[in-house]
């Protein structure tokens, strides 16, 4: 519990209003994108500047109070919760974006800045963001910096560290440091801007980020392609790389989503299909041409069933429409949804797969597959009911099973989710423990009260 | 525990709900707000914490949960297509069932709204009084103490001398006397019948120079929407029965008013309490048409046929979606499609026409300064258009409309579709 003193403090520092601790509103502070936890806070702050956000620290840490960061409350591995209840320091009040200069492709914004909302102001200046994790509707700067985020522009573009140039972080002891620049090339010392990008929130409030820009590709292609079978699709995944055609995105489907779409909003799917892939290629016209012309051709010379390049956007956004509402068909068919992230080397996809429809088989449950498939990090989602103690017991054992498999063909337990509260079991396992303790030792350097997100990456 | 019964009628769109957080992005309070609280995920949480019995519906529950414009603007951008709007309205009802009406929603809901003649004589009341406060300057006036307590300062348009009810015939023929087309009943609703009489008129007008016989039953309601989504389902249900017999044996019902019409439509949505007020509800709903859809997919009339009205000649037109119009009854391309044909005037598209105004019924009333700042947007968008006319089907947009372009000083005017036409 925060002490009456402390409260008042806090009410000092920002305003009653931006001090939240009626019960009611507290619950609505208790989750997160995920199905498995729940925990309240004593209280929710709307800081608006650094200095704020500095205040709010140094009073969070001489009186040892645990502090959660959250934006938009997307997250998906269960980083946002505040598991030991304290405070949720929350962003969504510093959402300004400050500057986009147009001539050095950069940006800078605020932590608070919902995706979408900075993408649509780049728009207007030619430009955009590249890396785009499917929360973009409300998903924030600070979290996507922090969880390292990334989407399905994976596969061309990247994710998130790739952009960062640098960062304006609060540190768990209230001092606000710069770190990085404007440049793309910065050597200077430890790249403590990476530090903190995939930190999890766990060593600092991101308050400013700077980010590179990229201009928007005059063109763009989807092409649908349809499978009989995972492993062929898995092979066009790689003879397309291999042909040298780079698609902006690659993304996966399984039989069951192809059931789920056909019912919802059918795009004329055969439901004996076993996989779907959607490609999207962009850039210059006449390349996006080729390129396309290319996938085309290798998907039906090496086996794809059927090929359908869009006929216009309107359908190239029903294609895509169809992948973003898979994971709502998931969370819609199950009381509780383990969605993995596991990540393999891209060529691993089909083993992958197939031992997820193996684990499926042994523990008699179903398992979705969805993901990126052209950078190798798959959603395979396990639908279960957490109040289901047998069941969920099996789930539990199904996720084991994806994520030995996963690090067996040479990949990490998390590609663009985090660790959050969802895989700490795996992490020393996945690390080891020189490795383990070293960011333990780390983490204690910078947060010396453990008041920082507490409870999160490891236990 | 309670028995919670209205409430485990909607927990199946509770459970819809996965968290996803989308809804922040659409939500015009969360928008001004910026707290988790404001949107659907939060107050679909927080009802399901009732649900499993560790929250209580307590007044401050309820105060998160039932602020709400009930735009669907949520609802209809879900991925997991979750009925937010049957969340709140099941929310109310149960606050409604363990508490009983709060008493001036008691009086003014089952006394004064349901009673026809006795609403229509108090708003005359009003009216009578309006000269007690000095009138600004153009058509609004301010309203007497006691509506203005409601309003809080607004400019809330004056109440017609004469109400419409009182204007019409019960059957009006058509224009050239031959075999009607169609016999069409006409559903004023209350904000036409007190405040714009004139839009009915002209619509009866211009319906039965089209040859269709319009009825207007002098036995029609309230359409019941400010009453039911408030919680009070069972005076709801008296006036979808009382609406129901008042319009039987026609071929349509009409209305002008995007609320009007999308309620009469979902009685079927928020009240049936068995599978036979279902079936009943089914059948009433499926002979109403928004006036919008009505000329356009209904009678197909050609664009040459709407003659506009000379004082509107020249002028710059902008469309702003109801609501109740673009996302309960999906009517989007219908109102563009006579507009954009509309010989002599120029028509522009707003930025966000669809975002709601801001008004919400009663909401309004009691959070007038959200409705402001979300007014405030609307007002951008109009300013971006530079357009003469606002042009809408929904009386209780138009009255927001104008209070808010009012008092940002704009000089546009707000007027229903069918005003435009000669």
């Amino acid at each position: 519990m925060i002490s009456e003193s402390v409260l008042v403090e806090l009410q000092n520092i920002l305003g009653r209003e931006d001090v939240l601790t009626a019960r009611e509103i507290l619950k609505t502070y208790s989750y997160d994108g995920t199905s498995q936890w729940t925990h309240e806070p004593d209280a929710v702050v709307f800081p608006r500047t650094a200095e704020q956000v500095s205040a709010i620290m140094k009073l969070a840490n001489a009186h040892r109070i645990p502090v959660t960061p959250r934006g938009g409350g997307t997250n998906v591995s269960g980083g946002s919760i505040p598991v030991l209840g304290g405070i949720v320091l929350c962003t969504t009040k510093m959402d300004k974006i400050l500057n986009i200069d147009r001539e050095n492709f950069t940006a800078t914004v605020e932590c608070g800045v919902v995706l979408m909302n900075f993408n649509t102001r780049l728009a207007a200046e030619g430009l955009f963001f590249p890396p785009d994790p499917q929360s973009f509707l409300a998903a924030t700067i600070g979290g996507i910096v922090a969880e390292n985020a990334g989407g399905p522009a994976g596969v061309k573009y990247g994710v998130t560290k790739q952009y960062l140039l640098g960062l304006e972080v609060v540190l768990p002891t209230g001092e606000i440091i710069q770190l990085g620049g404007r440049t793309v090339k910065n050597v200077v010392g430890y790249d403590l801007t990476m530090l903190f990008c995939s930190s999890e929130g766990t060593l600092g409030i991101i308050t400013k980020a700077e980010f590179k820009v990229n201009a928007i590709p005059p063109a763009k292609k989807t092409i649908l392609a349809i499978y009989d079978d995972v492993a062929v699709a898995g092979e066009n995944v790689s003879l397309v790389l291999k042909s040298g055609v780079t698609p902006a995105k690659i993304e996966l489907l399984d039989n069951w989503l192809i059931h789920r779409i056909e019912e919802a909003s059918p795009l004329g799917l055969p439901g004996e299909a076993d996989a779907v892939l959607i490609f999207e290629v962009d850039g210059m016209a006449e390349a996006v041409e080729k390129e396309a012309d290319k996938i085309i051709e290798i998907a039906r010379m090496n086996g794809a069933r059927e090929v359908r390049p869009a006929r216009d956007q309107d359908e190239a956004n029903r294609f895509w429409m169809a992948r973003r509402a898979g994971f709502a068909m998931i969370f819609g068919r199950a009381p509780t949804v383990l969605a993995e992230d596991v990540t393999v080397p891209r060529g691993q996809i089909p083993a992958l797969i197939r031992k997820c429809r193996e684990l499926s088989r042994k523990y008699d449950l179903e398992i979705v597959v969805m993901g990126h498939a052209g950078d190798g990090n798959l959603h395979p989602s396990v639908l279960t009911d957490i109040k289901d103690r047998e069941h969920f017991a099996r789930a539990e054992k199904a996720v084991e099973g994806i994520i030995e498999a996963a690090l067996e063909l040479g990949g990490v337990l998390s590609g663009e989710h985090g660790i959050g509260l969802e895989k700490q079991r795996f992490f020393r396992r996945a690390l080891g423990p020189t490795v383990t303790d070293l960011m333990k030792n780390i983490k204690s350097l910078v947060d010396p009260n453990n008041i920082m997100n507490p409870g999160k990456i490891w236990d | 525990m309670e028995d919670l019964n209205e409430l485990k009628k909607i927990e199946q769109y509770v459970d819809q709900c996965m968290k996803c957080g989308f809804c922040t992005f659409f939500c015009p309070i969360y928008q001004e707000e910026l707290v988790e609280s404001s949107a659907a995920r939060g107050k679909i949480f927080l009802t399901k914490q009732v649900l499993k019995g560790g929250q209580q519906l307590s007044d401050q529950a309820m105060d998160i949960i039932g602020k709400c414009l009930l735009c669907k603007a949520c609802a209809v951008n879900c991925p997991a297509k979750t009925q937010v709007d049957r969340v709140i309205v099941g929310a109310r009802a149960e606050q409604v069932r363990q508490q009983g009406l709060p008493l001036v929603k008691r009086l003014i809901f089952r006394h004064v709204m349901a009673n026809r003649r006795l609403f229509g004589w108090t708003v005359k009341l009003a009216s009578k009084l309006q000269w007690m406060i000095p009138g600004k300057q153009g058509k609004m006036k301010h309203l007497p103490d006691f509506l203005k307590a409601l309003g809080q300062g607004r400019n809330i348009p004056a109440i017609s001398s004469v109400l419409l009810r009182d204007q019409v015939q019960e059957v009006n023929p058509p224009w050239d006397s031959k075999a009607p087309r169609m016999r069409v009943g006409y559903f004023m609703g209350c904000a036409t019948d007190f405040i714009f009489p004139e839009t009915g008129l002209k619509t009866i007008e211009f319906l039965t120079r089209h040859g269709i016989e319009v009825v207007v039953p002098k036995a029609q309601s309230c359409c019941g929407t400010a009453i039911y989504f408030s919680g009070d389902l069972e005076t709801g249900r008296m006036l979808a029965y009382r609406n129901m017999e008042a319009f039987k044996d026609l071929d349509y019902v009409v209305t002008t008013c995007a609320t009007c019409s999308s309620s009469l439509k979902d009685y079927k949505v928020y009240l049936p309490e068995n599978d036979k007020q279902r079936k009943e509800f089914e059948d009433f709903s499926k002979k109403i048409k928004d006036v919008t859809e009505f000329l356009v997919d209904v009678l197909d009339i050609p664009p040459q046929e709407f003659h506009l009205r000379k004082e509107f000649q020249g002028k710059t037109i902008t469309w702003h979606d109801p609501c109740h119009l673009v996302r309960y009854q999906n009517i989007r391309n219908q109102p563009r499609r006579i507009l954009q044909a509309l010989q002599g005037s120029t028509y522009v598209e707003m930025p966000n026409a669809d975002r709601c105004c801001g008004m919400g019924g009663s909401f309004s009333i009691y959070h007038y300064d959200l409705t402001k700042k979300i007014a405030d947007r609307k007002v951008e968008s109009v300013k971006a258009t530079s357009a003469d006319i606002v042009v809408t089907a929904c009386p209780g947009c138009m009255i927001n409309l104008a209070d808010h372009l009012q008092r940002a000083e704009m000089p546009q005017q707000v007027r229903h579709l069918m005003d435009l036409f000669e």
